[in-house]
């Protein structure tokens, strides 16, 4: 392999001292990003845990709310559905907060969906059949639900994007920084010992030169 | 600060979840047309907005590109009446891949 080095750095004493400087910044770097890597790992599978059981949870509630929905409008017809739906109050109320896993912002959703009784709901009953308020039920069920899913899915794609970043520098630094780094140093380490010995050699030279 | 949920979605979907309680539902009948809606919904700064999984793979780039890597907003595919699709590339198990390295059997 060839060995990388630094270009048009001079050998002295100066530059040596610099760049063991450098080096032992980049291998404490190094420790410290690939603890980083690991603990957000960590988190990552955490979370993947959570997310399997959370997609489960959502689609099951929603067939449940589609099948009221479709026999909603079976008996009600669906233009008196949409009318309907269109008279219920709001029911969702959500803040979004952050946290800070190892320094990523993820968001965690606060929400209050208040569980409604029929009559909260906002339509008349006269027009209306049993099976909307299933429907309904089921909805706002899901929309808790689904909120709670979009936090988790929020937070995988976000931890997701740090842990590549990461990795990345881990990498670089391991495979091309921190050898680059080595090699120059050993490079300015032998030049500067083949100089002592040329140097060496002249006075040996020159002290014979004396003698005669 | 109370933050915006909207629904974007196909007429029933968007139907369903307005008897939910949501009440910025705005239904779209094809992929154009859904894609100049999300843009608007971002740019109206909605935090979370409910589409279905079939907007959400025609869709692809757009929303990549309109949620990024920032917190908000958040994007949520559900399935719709129809059940959940079966996708060409399931976009969680894509970003795993591509994370721990390898695939895992899930």
């Amino acid at each position: 392999m060839a060995q990388e080095m630094i270009e048009g750095v001079n050998p002295t004493r100066m530059e040596l001292l610099k760049l063991k400087d450098r080096e032992k910044l980049a291998i404490k770097g190094h420790g410290l990003l690939k603890e980083k890597r690991n603990a957000l790992i960590m988190e990552f599978f955490n979370i993947l845990e959570r997310v399997k059981g959370s997609r489960e949870n959502v689609e099951n509630k929603l067939q449940e709310a589609f099948e009221d929905l479709t026999a909603a409008q079976i008996v009600m017809g669906d233009l008196a559905v949409k009318k309907a739906a269109m008279s219920v109050k709001e029911s969702v109320n959500v803040d979004i907060d952050s946290r800070s896993v190892m320094g990523v912002v993820v968001p965690l959703i606060d929400s209050e969906t208040s569980q409604r009784t029929i009559v909260e709901r906002g339509y008349g009953f006269m027009d209306t059949s049993a099976k909307l308020d299933e429907a309904a039920g089921n909805f706002e069920e899901s929309i808790k639900l689904i909120l709670e899913l979009a936090e988790i899915e929020k937070t995988i794609i976000l931890l997701a994007a740090e842990i590549e970043s990461t990795k990345r520098r881990v990498n670089a630094l391991e495979h091309i920084i921190i050898p680059r780094l080595e090699n120059t140093v050993k490079y300015i380490e032998m030049r500067l010992e083949e100089m002592e010995r040329e140097n060496f050699v002249r006075l040996k030279i020159i002290k014979k030169a004396m003698g005669n | 600060m109370s933050s915006k949920i909207a629904v974007m979605a196909d007429p029933d979907t968007v139907t369903g979840f307005m008897l939910g309680g949501i009440k910025e539902g705005y239904p779209v009948e094809n992929m154009e047309e859904a894609e100049k809606k999300i843009e608007e919904l971002v740019k109206a700064d909605f935090s979370i907005i409910i589409t279905t999984e079939r907007i959400g793979d025609e869709l692809r780039t757009t929303i990549d590109r309109l949620t990024g890597e920032r917190a908000l907003p958040m994007i949520i595919e559900i399935p719709d009446r129809e059940g959940s699709i079966e996708r060409a590339a399931d976009p969680m198990r894509e970003l795993i891949k591509r994370v721990i390295g390898v695939e895992m059997v899930k």
